[in-house]
């Protein structure tokens, strides 16, 4: 990178916020997925004003622009495809207001997630989305991708908290969208527009989300299944008994052995699947529903069925579950964690489908994932360093996405299009849905220089 | 590890070791939201997924061994947060440990260092001369306080001006204490050795006194053989792959010499390493896994074999807190055990503070080569036991009592900071158990 450019940005950040030496470019050239790119340079950002001057400097040089929360993202969105200028988020984490009249709170989106809970919860309120790595990825980041988590099917997820934001454009100008108001017509429906933009239009700098009060009472309980058509039989049926858990998370046998050689937990080998289930509300409410959830399980068949009487038999019931991933990632030196998504109607097959592609490219996957919203997580587990297990697994991962199309269902859930999934999309939106987002994309960014050649490529090459 | 194996297997052996490890790594992040360094560097370069990727680049050969890449290894506490959070079951700070001694078979151990690992700490009685000398001059001097001249010798050797510093022996324990402690009962329990540790016999003798006294009081035959040395963990983490094996191969060999059914420590990090790390250094055998099991921290122990009864104690009326020290809490799972005997103390008001298993940013030389990163750190464990309101901190480990006392006392905070086994022994005393 020049130096005057180098200089320019020393102004504007100061300079210990800014990173130019190699090393520190190894460090900003990988997020949680699977490439790397070192970019020239790596900024801290700690105001607003400081993004925007950014941008304009980036128009002005024709510099490319990649933001960054913590890096966690599991598409690499954060990857400096083109190189330029890494614009690290993580450093604007502070609370700006904290609102609980109107159950609203408004952070820089630097801010890590989890870190709203203990503000919202001196006032009993909560903010539901809860995506895995909740504990360390940024509400910005969590914007970007539209995150979700295990409350999908009963809270929703991101999108449907995002109130107002400050954003700064591409070509550097600060506009606020959105509204603090339940209700707000004034012109398009733009916040929604950055909610899931992965970085391509814009640097949200400042967010405020809605918040929920935190329930009175929750009932958690431990189905286990001899076969996974009565797991699915199950989901459907709790559902049309008209109850909607704040959680029902599934694990196929795979996963249950890979968590019984990790740890003890108690999950029986043989079991083809194991549902978590849990109802909250008002303390009647949430137990009713859960009376009714025993009603579906009993009538399916269920091998077994447990409800938590205390913390502790919660803890207990979770335990499985909390160390899936841990158990996964021990049985082979890599995994590559997918989030293809169907309606939950679909789920057996979904499920059968992605056990046939494991079986017929003869690689591992453990399914484990939000079974009442319909979002697996099919976890394929090699060793990168076996090129022939690797190609087989690129297939099956490439076959399941199209399982995915084929069954009316997305080729991505949580996790974002970014650069792993970008060769799919147009199988998912049709080129007439390409155009539309190269056409948004070039309103906003005629350069195409803020992350550039993440989800889609531009037509004329700018971005190949 | 062969002493004769060549330098470049000894090289390759790290790699390869390292490589084990941050292979394992998905890279997903979660080490940020725990590593105690990264909370105060905020740059990716200094968290365990940036060491395990740097590691990945030295062991490719995409980048040489920088004035940088070297800062960013040294630029870790071995505190174990990181693991002990880690999805995918690495150990950066085995990558860590195994980089430093890799690096130091490519550049070779600075002459200060091994000045210190290879002469002093192995020859032994220069530093017990030397504290001697100090403690003599502290002593002489005006106490430790501000006004004394001796502490404007310690910038000398590195340590950082405004640091305050304990008392050193005048006569180290092994000195005070005879080498067979008889049981003060009528039968004998067992044969315990104890390894003192250097600060447990240089610095705070007061904890190998209680040991001792706690021990034989209660039917414990104690040997304190005389040739123990550093049980190389500080050699270890500067890089010193050969002095530390040096020092654990002597230890091994020595304390077998002495026939015992159990060997105490009161201070964590000896307690890990001679639990742990010496099969790093020590290749497995029958022998070494009687060694290793015989080991136990001097709390575990205590609360595991005697048999303290309600009226053995006395009185101690402390608001007392524990601090978990890495080592310990981590590095072998003793969670539990202090804190119970803390509770059973009568007169002691026990309060949990926030973030007790936190590190305090001392990590043995670190806060001598980190001075300022680990007083960060320390800042906020120091909210934390300010926030508790306790007059007493309990701990059980030898840097961490150095590191929170001297920042306590930076911050005009008047806790005192002790270990658990000198408070216990203060209680049995009071009630002339022992």
């Amino acid at each position: 990178m020049e130096k005057s450019v180098v200089d320019e940005l020393v102004a504007i950040f100061a300079k210990e916020n800014v990173l130019t030496d190699n090393e520190d470019m190894i460090a900003y050239s990988y997020d949680a997925a699977h490439i790397e790119i070192k970019p020239e340079a790596v900024v801290f950002a700690t105001t607003t004003e400081q993004v925007s001057h950014l941008m304009k400097l980036a128009y002005r040089e024709n510099i490319p622009v990649t933001p960054r929360g913590q890096g966690s993202g599991l598409s690499g969105g954060s990857i400096p495809l083109k190189q330029g200028i890494v614009l690290a988020m993580d450093r604007m984490n502070k609370v700006i207001d904290f609102d609980p009249d109107n159950r609203l709170i408004t952070v820089e989106t630097g801010m890590t997630t989890s870190d709203i809970d203990p503000i919202a919860a001196t006032s009993n309120l909560f903010y539901p989305p809860d995506p895995g790595s909740v504990a360390f990825s940024t509400i910005g980041g969590n914007i970007a991708e539209n995150a979700g988590g295990l409350r999908g099917l009963k809270y929703g997820v991101t999108k449907d908290y995002v109130q107002m934001m400050k954003v700064v454009l591409p070509q550097g100008e600060i506009v606020t969208l959105g509204s603090k108001c339940v209700k707000h017509v004034a012109g398009f429906n733009t916040e929604t527009l950055f909610v899931g933009s992965e970085g391509l239009l814009g640097v949200i700098t400042e967010v405020t989300l809605s918040l929920l009060p935190i329930p009175e009472h929750r009932e958690s309980a431990l189905a286990i299944f001899d076969s996974l058509d009565s797991a699915a039989q199950t989901v459907s049926d709790i559902i049309a008994a008209g109850v909607t858990p704040s959680t029902m998370e599934f694990m196929d046998n795979e996963t249950i052995n890979a968590i019984q050689n990790f740890k003890d937990c108690g999950l029986p080998r043989e079991a083809q699947a194991v549902l978590l289930i849990e109802t909250d509300g008002v303390k009647d409410s949430a137990r009713a529903e859960m009376v009714k959830v025993e009603e579906v399980v009993k009538k399916n068949q269920a091998k077994d069925f447990s409800i938590a009487k205390t913390a502790a038999d919660r803890d207990n019931l979770f335990a499985g579950r909390r160390v899936a991933l841990n158990a996964l990632a021990s049985v082979k030196p890599n995994l590559i964690l997918e989030d293809a998504t169907v309606m939950r109607s679909k789920l057996p097959e979904m499920v059968r489908g992605i056990i046939e592609i494991a079986d017929r490219h003869q690689v591992k996957v453990g399914i484990f994932g939000h079974a009442g919203d319909g979002n697996l997580h099919p976890t394929f587990l090699l060793d990168m360093k076996d090129a022939d297990e690797k190609e087989r697994t690129d297939k099956a991962v490439k076959e399941l996405f199209q399982l995915a199309i084929d069954l009316e269902g997305t080729i991505s859930g949580e996790h974002g299009i970014g650069l792993e999934k970008k060769p799919f999309l147009m199988d998912q939106i049709g080129s007439a849905g390409i155009t539309l987002l190269q056409d948004i994309k070039k309103t906003l960014d005629p350069k195409n220089l803020l992350n550039p050649g993440k989800m889609f490529d531009m037509p004329d090459k700018v971005s190949a | 590890m062969n002493m004769k194996i060549s330098a470049t297997k000894e090289a390759e052996t790290h790699l390869l070791e390292a490589a084990k490890e941050f292979q394992k790594c998905m890279q997903c992040g979660k080490c940020r939201s725990v590593c105690p360094v990264f909370r105060e560097m905020g740059n990716e370069l200094y968290v365990a997924r940036g060491k395990n990727k740097l590691a990945e680049k030295l062991v490719s050969g995409d980048i040489e061994i920088t004035d940088k890449v070297e800062h960013a290894i040294n630029e870790c506490l071995n505190c174990k947060t990181c693991s002990a959070n880690c999805p995918a079951g690495v150990s950066p700070e085995h990558v860590v440990l195994r980089l430093r001694w890799y690096i130091t078979t490519q550049k070779g151990l600075h002459f200060f260092k091994a000045l210190i690992f290879r002469q002093l700490l192995w020859r032994k009685w220069p530093i017990t001369l030397g504290c001697a000398i100090v403690g003599l001059a502290q002593k002489m001097l005006f106490g430790i306080g501000p006004k004394n001249p001796v502490r404007h010798l310690f910038p000398l050797f590195g340590f950082a001006k405004r640091r305050n510093f304990p008392r050193l022996a005048i006569r180290s324990a092994q000195s005070q204490l005879p080498e067979l402690n008889t049981s003060k009962t009528a039968t004998t329990k067992m044969r315990v050795g104890y390894f003192t540790g250097c600060a447990g016999n240089l610095i705070y003798t007061n904890v190998a006194r209680s040991v001792v006294d706690v021990l034989t009081g209660y039917g414990y035959e104690v040997v304190i053989p005389k040739k123990q040395k550093c049980n190389g963990t500080p050699v270890l983490a500067n890089g010193d792959y050969e002095g530390a094996r040096r020092l654990m191969e002597h230890n091994f060999e020595l304390f077998r010499q002495y026939d015992l059914d159990a060997i105490v420590v009161a201070c964590s990090s000896c307690g890990m390493a001679l639990k742990k790390e010496i099969k790093l250094f020590i290749d497995d055998s029958p022998e070494l896994t009687e060694f290793t099991g015989k080991v136990f921290d001097i709390n575990e122990f205590i609360e595991h074999n005697l048999d303290i009864k309600a009226e053995h104690l006395g009185q101690i009326p402390y608001t007392v807190t524990y601090h978990d020290p890495c080592h310990m809490v981590r590095g072998q799972g003793i969670k539990e055990q202090p804190r119970k005997l803390l509770k059973m103390i009568p007169g002691v008001d026990y309060k949990e503070m926030n973030n007790a298993d936190s590190c305090c940013g001392s990590a043995g030389s670190y806060c001598i080569t980190h001075y300022e990163t680990a007083i960060k750190i320390n800042n906020h464990k120091i909210k934390d036991i300010q926030e508790v309101q306790a007059d007493t901190v309990a701990t059980g480990c030898p840097t961490c009592v150095m590191h929170i006392a001297d920042n306590l006392a930076q911050h005009h905070s008047r806790e005192n900071v002790r270990f658990v086994v000198e408070i216990l022994a203060d209680s049995l005393r009071a009630a002339k158990t022992i």
